[in-house]
């Protein structure tokens, strides 16, 4: 889908995007300062940022195999732990300086086993251990496993982080979250001034590199979108839902047929800033709150489907959503269930749903396109 | 709704589990014409799991309470406070080689449930979705080891036929530390709060007491049991041990006076054997393997049996056989529950090794081959097992450094059309012989 949009700022969130190690990462550490690596939504990345040091989100960007990987991690494991460790074991992420694996899924939280034995670097690799639910119980376990980290990078890489620190990054978080908010509110109009493609790329691109410059520019963004021309040649209004998508050509191929994306319920989009972090109070409770019961959650949250499924029929009604595509990588147990369930509560609501199985690495995109045509003919009728 | 409809609703749902008794009922009938010691204590079993499964229809067709739960959720307790229960995943694991199983096989993949999350959850969400689970006073769920398992309790609060039973799943931390047992034996004394709730079936401490005090004489016979296999010839093959064991201690007659006598039957048995130099009947063991999983139950009848006439290759040791217990420490409420959250979420099978980190799978496998002997590692990569597929490089590996053979095949221990028997044979045979195995 053509945009008119020219925005400085969106080209370079688009290279970050498209690139495993973007200049910001380069100049952060040639600047003396540490990153940590994590994975998923469920590591507080507000904890690494008060330790002074810059959170980067996992990703397998630029992959192209998985021949190092292949004796680790098989064909019925997910694509997205096989690139990213074959990349691992190609040294693509020396830059690092830490990493904390949460059991998120089985196949993420093997990484962390397959790390420490096959990756010598980075020295500091550690587990996020999460329970399953959103109890009382959970928060405490979130609220002793934060506590437990904080001690763990105090130690090892020689800072203090102070209960300020904590305020100080939720503050810097809540406020990146504020401005996605803001981006993706422009998308509720009738002619949104960026595309699917576009919005994935602003939002993956916060994940890597440091925060308050993230904001600065999306602030910046935000302003040269107040006069771009919205986009009128579109015919229906797309969600995708799913797990783990950072590339933006699948939106674009999605785009390409006349369905432009105007929401998503991803994790690398409205999972991470429909909900802000509480920044009165104790900052420790506050973000392990957050994580166990506000934020919206992935279905290895047990017994909150429900309050998911509103979450997306929030979303369906603000976005004024045609259509759903239930993205999920292949061998993903939770996406497939929770599609499955989507299934059923989006025909009651009858908005048209299609899950669609990928590879972490874009492939296979004729059949791709074929099936997006056959969705959007039928909600054409 | 018409209470014609109704009755015929609520017959469905007893279907198949009428279906699976008549399947053990009619296994029953030909064990009991076989000869041998083996046979009667899979006699003794088979009576076992029937009683149990005609308790389970008594209460659904009397309206008494009963509860769906699992062999990981601290059974001991269900049978102290006097609850009948069944295992949601109980067709996979125990009724796998029933003439159904196919069919219904094809009637999840029909309904959207796909193909390649493991059998044994998508078989129970089937039979949810379709009205043929029996529907309990309460659940308790399981929601680990796998990504599977909460997804199978969540489709089932999300089925409106469901909508009215009561559920509780104790969470799980990732660790096995005194942090986590403190928090898990908390959520399992949280249980049974929740059982009090909703069966109104009181516990009483007492009987809790005595309940695991005899659990404890099964988890000593058990070792001695296990120990007997450690000799050459091992005294038992596939066919009698582990799953059997597993089986009668924590699925169906956990701390019961029933279930220690059949144990010390099977160690009497083995000990006879051991005393006699006599291994599974008629095989000359040449090979002594470790099945590093469950034992493939969907078509067990074509492969075990062949390895052993084949090859002669006796299965010493297998994931559920091998169950490193840790006794029940009795002293006082609290201990007991502790030792309970260290059963339950560390010691038991395939818990053990898919629920946290997996040095469990590189220890298990190292004391094993040591203790046991064993000549070849089979990890038989059931399609399901996903974390463990993403552990085949340290299994691997341990094995190398053992200087044990150690064989993938990538299989589904429920669906014999995903690799058949036949392949698998193959596999196992082209890999006996370039290993100079047998």
């Amino acid at each position: 889908m053509e945009t008119n949009l020219k925005s400085k700022v969106m080209d370079e969130f688009q290279e970050i995007t498209s690139t495993l190690i973007n200049p910001y990462l380069k100049e952060w550490k040639d600047n003396g300062g540490k990153i940590i690596g994590y994975f998923c939504t469920h590591v507080p990345d507000e904890l690494i940022t008060a330790a002074g040091m810059l959170p980067f989100r996992m990703r397998a960007t630029g992959s192209t195999g998985t021949e190092l990987s292949d004796a680790y991690f098989i064909t019925i494991n997910c694509s997205f732990p096989r690139h990213l460790f074959n990349l691992a074991m190609h040294g693509e992420f020396k830059i690092l300086d830490g990493l904390i694996v949460p059991n998120s899924c089985d196949h993420v939280r093997r990484i962390y086993d397959n790390w420490i034995r096959q990756v010598d670097s980075p020295a500091f690799v550690r587990m996020w251990n999460l329970t399953k639910q959103t109890t009382e119980h959970a928060v405490e376990w979130y609220r002793d496993e934060i506590l437990l980290k904080k001690s763990d990078l105090e130690e090892n890489f020689g800072v203090k982080i102070t209960l300020d620190d904590l305020r100080n990054a939720i503050k810097i978080h809540n406020e990146t979250r504020r401005l996605l908010r803001q981006l993706y509110d422009l998308r509720k109009a009738d002619n949104p001034p960026i595309t699917g493609e576009q919005a994935l790329a602003a939002v993956v691109a916060s994940t890597a590199i440091p925060r308050e410059r993230y904001n600065k520019m999306l602030r910046e963004l935000l302003e040269e979108l107040k006069s771009a021309e919205g986009i009128k040649d579109y015919k229906f209004r797309l969600m995708i839902a799913g797990g783990i998508l950072d590339d933006p050509e699948y939106m674009n191929i999605i785009e390409d047929h006349g369905g432009l994306v105007v929401t998503d319920y991803l994790c690398f989009g409205t999972r991470l800033f429909l909900v802000d972090i509480d920044e009165e109070g104790d900052p420790i409770e506050a973000i392990a709150r957050y994580q166990v019961q506000q934020r919206p959650t992935c279905p290895r949250t047990y017994g909150d489907q429900p309050r998911r499924a509103q979450f997306m029929r929030d979303l369906i009604r603000d976005f004024r959503v045609d259509g759903v595509i239930g993205e999920r990588l292949l061998f993903c147990d939770s996406w497939l269930m929770e599609h499955y369930m989507a299934k059923q509560d989006l025909k009651e609501l009858g908005v048209p749903f299609i899950q669609l199985d990928r590879e972490y690495v874009l492939g296979g995109k004729g059949q791709l396109r074929t099936r997006i045509q056959a969705f959007l003919e039928m909600i054409g009728g | 709704m018409s209470a014609k409809s109704d009755d015929a609703k609520f017959e469905l749902t007893l279907k198949r589990y009428k279906q699976e008794r008549d399947w053990f009922k009619m296994l029953l009938d030909t064990v009991e014409l076989l000869p041998g010691e083996e046979n009667r204590l899979q006699e003794k079993l088979l009576h076992i799991l029937l009683a149990s499964k005609e308790s389970v229809l008594d209460c659904a067709e009397h309206g008494k309470p009963f509860v769906a739960g699992y062999f990981c959720n601290a059974p001991q307790i269900f049978h102290a406070m006097d609850l009948t229960w069944y295992m949601l995943m109980e067709t996979p694991f125990l009724a796998a080689s029933a003439p159904f199983l196919l069919e219904d096989l094809e009637g999840a993949e029909a309904i959207g449930l796909g193909t390649d999350t493991c059998t044994a959850i998508r078989l129970p969400i089937y039979y949810i979705e379709t009205g043929q689970m029996p529907i309990p006073t309460a659940c308790i769920g399981l929601i680990y080891p796998c990504d599977g398992a909460p997804m199978l309790h969540q489709v089932m609060m999300h089925n409106k036929g469901w909508k009215d039973v009561p559920v509780y799943a104790a969470d799980p931390p990732y660790t096995t530390d005194d942090r986590a047992l403190d928090y898990f034996a908390d959520e399992l004394k949280r249980m049974v709060e929740f059982l009090e709730k909703h069966t109104k079936q009181t516990i009483d401490m007492k009987k809790l007491k005595e309940v695991c005090e005899e659990d404890n004489k099964v988890f000593g016979l058990w070792q001695e049991y296990n120990e007997l296999r450690r000799a050459k010839p091992c005294p038992h093959g596939w066919g009698i041990g582990g799953a059997q064991a597993f089986a009668i201690s924590q699925c169906f007659v956990s701390g019961d006076k029933k279930c220690t006598e059949w144990f010390q039957q099977l160690v009497k048995c083995a000990e006879e054997n051991v005393k006699a130099g006599k291994g599974p009947e008629g095989i000359k063991e040449k090979i002594r393997y470790l099945w590093f999983d469950i034992l493939p139950y969907g078509w067990v009848f074509e492969v075990m049996p062949w390895m052993e006439e084949e090859w002669g290759a006796v299965l010493t040791m297998d994931m559920f056989g091998n169950y490193p217990y840790t006794l029940i420490d009795t002293s006082t409420e609290d201990t007991i529950f502790r030792s309970l959250a260290k059963r339950n979420l560390i010691d038991a099978p395939m818990i053990r090794q898919a629920r946290g980190t997996d040095e469990n799978f590189a220890t298990d496998i190292r004391r094993i081959v040591k203790d046991y002997d064993i000549d070849v590692v089979i990890w038989p990569g059931h399609m399901g097992h996903k974390d463990g597929a993403a552990s085949i490089g340290i299994m691997r590996e341990t094995c190398r450094e053992l200087n044990v053979p150690f064989l993938h095949i990538g299989l589904d221990l429920f669906d014999r059309r995903y690799t058949t028997p036949e392949q698998v044979k193959d596999r196992i045979s082209t890999f006996f012989s370039s290993m100079g195995l047998g």
